[in-house]
């Protein structure tokens, strides 16, 4: 078995940290896991101390984006194999990690997304209509930009190898940070698989994208992603 | 414009050069960003001290109306100024992330090595 990392970033989820972490301890003994707390303002802290949770606090709010990345560079340091981002709110499903890691362990890809849609019997929670149609946009992007096709560009569910842990702790996109690292790890000529899996609705807290945020959100998502393809592209040339 | 009209504006802007300077001195402003606005107010003072001089210089380039100049002209600076300021924003956004991130790592590892060495004791 491989060294394997859980990066579980977690910002004001006090009700879900301690569930998720014990059913992480539930599942096995040989997955390590790292909660980032983002600068929470309730007791996520202190949920964290007393019960004894490996965590990193950041001493100041950075976003999903800079704190997974600080998992990223826990994960680099301690010389890990593989990376899994999972999210603290009990929405990805521990059961699932094993299906997530073994295309990186038998070598076949390089990183790893857990997909909602595709398999529609695998997952009950298939999220809202619109967020369906956001993804679909950001997918047609990011086949136009690097021809190749990703049917969850925004799923936060994904395992990398100790090659991408590397790339991700010294350059990591953290404004829009999972397309556009699927999209950074794709020009680097990366290989990306996507997995089925099942996610819950959220157990409680509130989504980082929030409904009146999306037109916003997409319109900057889809610059970035045309962004980092040109920029990408042009240092593979030379 | 009148003479004392003229004076005025002039002594508000060598205020203004010295409020400045004075920003410099108290460590409020960083010299390489004052350049600018020292530079603005000199020019400033050179365009109200010469009669007519904003007048012609904008007969000269064109302007239909010398107050069109001006604005341009302000316009321009200020877009440049904010997209500057923008751009330092960002990278000082990174810096400060990088440091909040290295920071926390570090923490991690001397409350670890603090458990460890109380154990041993």
């Amino acid at each position: 078995m491989p060294k394997t990392l859980l990066i579980i970033p977690a910002y004001n989820e006090e009700e879900n940290i301690l569930n998720t972490c014990n059913k992480i301890k539930e599942f096995s003994n040989e997955i390590d896991f790292v909660v980032i707390n983002d600068g929470s303002k309730d007791n996520t802290l202190k949920i964290l101390q007393e019960n004894n949770l490996n965590h990193i606090n950041l001493i100041n709010n950075l976003g999903i984006g800079g704190a997974v990345q600080t998992g990223y560079k826990y994960a680099y340091q301690n010389g890990y194999d593989i990376a899994i981002q999972f999210d603290g709110d009990g929405q990805h499903d521990v059961n699932y990690v094993p299906n997530i890691c073994t295309p990186i362990i038998e070598g076949q890809a390089n990183m790893v997304i857990g997909t909602r849609y595709l398999d529609k019997s695998a997952s009950e929670f298939q999220s809202t209509f619109m967020r369906r149609f956001g993804s679909n946009i950001i997918s047609l992007f990011i086949k136009v930009c690097t021809h190749k096709r990703i049917t969850d560009p925004t799923s936060g569910f994904r395992a990398v190898d100790k090659n991408i842990i590397e790339e991700f702790a010294k350059e990591y996109p953290t404004e829009y940070p999972e397309p556009e690292s699927t999209v950074c790890m794709l020009c680097k000529n990366y290989k990306i698989k996507e997995v089925p899996v099942s996610m819950n609705e959220r157990q409680g807290g509130t989504s980082s994208i929030r409904f009146w945020k999306s037109a916003d959100y997409m319109i900057k998502v889809v610059l970035a992603i045309i962004i980092d393809s040109i920029n990408l592209k042009k240092k593979g040339r030379k | 414009m009148q003479l004392s009209l003229r004076i005025a504006l002039i002594v508000i802007t060598v205020l203004y050069i010295f409020v400045v300077l004075r920003a410099i001195k108290n460590k409020k402003l960083q010299v390489s960003f004052s350049v600018f606005w020292i530079i603005t107010g000199l020019i400033l003072i050179v365009a109200i001290a010469i009669p007519n001089s904003i007048e012609n210089i904008s007969k000269m380039l064109g302007f239909e109306v010398s107050v069109n100049m001006i604005f341009c002209i302000a316009i321009f600076l200020s877009f440049y100024l904010v997209f500057n300021l923008n751009i330092l924003i960002s990278k000082e956004n990174r810096k400060n992330t990088l440091l909040i991130q290295e920071i926390s790592i570090l923490k991690k590892k001397v409350e670890e090595l603090e458990k460890k060495q109380g154990e041993i004791k």
